[in-house]
């Protein structure tokens, strides 16, 4: 929000509103194997944000004359809840910003699904904002990794979200909403884990040249973190056995 | 985790990609001693020859639409069985042809007397087998009745056999799949639960045609039987 910048002190001493340092993500927790009735599913936590996702399928397509004979249709559906956060969010039903969303979620995963192996088919990815505090997008992309790992649907990398972006005038990572509203500048990354791609880069707000450049640099970094808790998560609900994990 | 590399150069495994320098994991799963890479998930992809379970869902003129757990039903066309089918059927087959977008059509086909059609993950159904057969023919022996396992994950079981035992049973499997020793395990805890003595089947179990020796023949030459090794693999967490 450009017109409320720099109104709200931001950095105090060196630190972020919430403690953190430039580099310090919030605290991010995942759980897998939430809905029983998903072929995957994944909770995350981190730091304001819960978000709960789902992966159905590969199953028919629906409607039967949009599937490919080529490979699956993988369809996102990103929704806000309507008690998500502190600003009204009314109905639940699609908005402008939802449907970016799902479209660059979906984009993600499009490049990373194996969809060939599963001709007139299509791969659901619901994801549902429980409580939003900044940052729902990489959280969003964050949990639905997971989730597509835990359905054993076929992907080429395993890919972790985080922004980075520029609050009081300092390059700042996983922004929070405060940032992020009264900030300068908010870089959504999602890049993936072999292969380094980035998979997902939005901006808002202007930056100079170097300073993209080391926000991909700290994005990385980032990302290697968030991996590290996927990949911690995965291994826990592998270990326990599927029936003790539901019980978080 | 997926995009994990396996090994260097090509493997040929299911739910591996090679891209050109090494081979990575598509799915996520484990390596175990050998060097083998085991899925813990995958969604089933029929393959020719493969032993399915399935439920017969349309009767038309030319055939049987048969639920597979896939997004395509298979088809048995009507001229390959002399057996009239039923709605509701279950019935148990080989896969014969899988087209470029997933049709399936099947043959072999047997009827399945009365019982039930549960879910498995398809990646576990090895261990659902065992090594020879091992650990369905304990489940058989424990709960005296007949169980059919086929490749796409239905798991069919006989209306005779002790329901909630089995159930508990497999699930207890679907659950510690990934452990070692799980045969001796399952054997410890099914005798906890009847008894020593294992219950006998039954006798006069085959109907129609279906000849109790015959099905184990059947379950015992399915595809899902050659990853019997999967014994040891129960500590390889750290190499994910």
């Amino acid at each position: 929000m450009a017109s409320s910048e720099g109104k709200i002190p931001l950095i105090i001493n060196g630190k972020r509103t919430d403690g953190r340092d430039m580099e310090d993500l919030r605290n991010l927790r995942i759980e897998v194997g939430v809905i029983p009735e998903a072929d995957g599913s994944a909770f995350v936590e981190w730091g304001g944000n819960k978000i709960v996702c789902g992966v159905y399928g590969p199953r028919e397509c629906i409607p039967r004359h949009g599937a490919s004979p080529y490979h699956a249709l993988i369809k996102c559906r990103y929704m806000m809840s309507p008690f998500a956060s502190l600003e009204e969010h009314s109905r639940s039903g699609p908005s402008r910003r939802s449907t970016e969303l799902s479209k660059v979620i979906r984009e993600v995963f499009e490049n990373l699904i194996i969809a060939e192996k599963f001709p007139n088919t299509q791969i659901d990815v619901y994801i549902d904002v429980l409580q939003a505090d900044g940052g729902t997008r990489t959280a969003s992309v964050t949990a639905a990794a997971v989730a597509l790992a835990n359905a054993g649907i076929p992907m080429k990398d395993m890919v972790a979200s985080v922004a980075v972006g520029k609050a009081g005038g300092m390059l700042a990572i996983d922004l929070n909403k405060l940032e992020d509203n009264f900030g300068q500048s908010d870089v959504p990354f999602a890049i993936s884990h072999r292969d380094r791609k980035v998979l997902l880069l939005q901006m808002d707000g202007l930056l100079t040249r170097d300073e993209v450049i080391q926000m991909l640099e700290m994005a990385e970094r980032g990302c290697d973190k968030v991996h590290e808790v996927q990949a911690d998560a995965l291994k826990r609900f592998y270990e326990k056995g599927e029936e003790e994990a539901v019980k978080w | 985790m997926p995009g994990e590399k396996i090994a260097e150069g090509r493997i040929n495994a299911p739910n591996t990609f090679f891209d050109g320098a090494s081979t990575y994991a598509a799915v996520i799963g484990m390596v175990d001693d050998e060097g083998r890479y085991i899925p813990l998930e995958n969604r089933y992809r029929p393959a020719v020859g493969d032993v399915v379970v399935g439920m017969v869902t349309d009767v038309r003129h030319a055939g049987y639409e048969v639920d597979l757990n896939l997004p395509q039903g298979g088809f048995i066309p009507t001229r390959d069985i002399r057996l009239t089918l039923q709605l509701g059927d279950f019935v148990i087959c080989r896969v014969k042809t899988v087209n470029e977008v997933g049709d399936v059509d099947l043959g072999e086909v047997r009827r399945l007397p009365k019982g039930k059609i549960i879910e498995f993950p398809s990646a576990k159904v090895p261990r659902l087998i065992g090594k020879k057969s091992s650990m369905i023919g304990l489940l058989k022996d424990y709960t005296g009745g007949d169980i059919m396992v086929g490749n796409n994950g239905y798991v069919w079981m006989s209306e005779r056999s002790d329901m909630p035992l089995l159930l508990k049973a497999i699930k207890m499997i679907e659950r510690k799949a990934h452990k070692s020793g799980l045969t001796d395990e399952m054997a410890n805890f099914l005798k906890s639960q009847v008894g020593d003595r294992p219950r006998t089947p039954t006798g006069g179990e085959s109907e129609e045609g279906m000849e109790p020796g015959s099905a184990e023949g059947e379950t015992a030459s399915e595809p899902g039987y050659r990853n019997e090794q999967s014994g040891s693999s129960g500590e390889n967490y750290g190499q994910q």
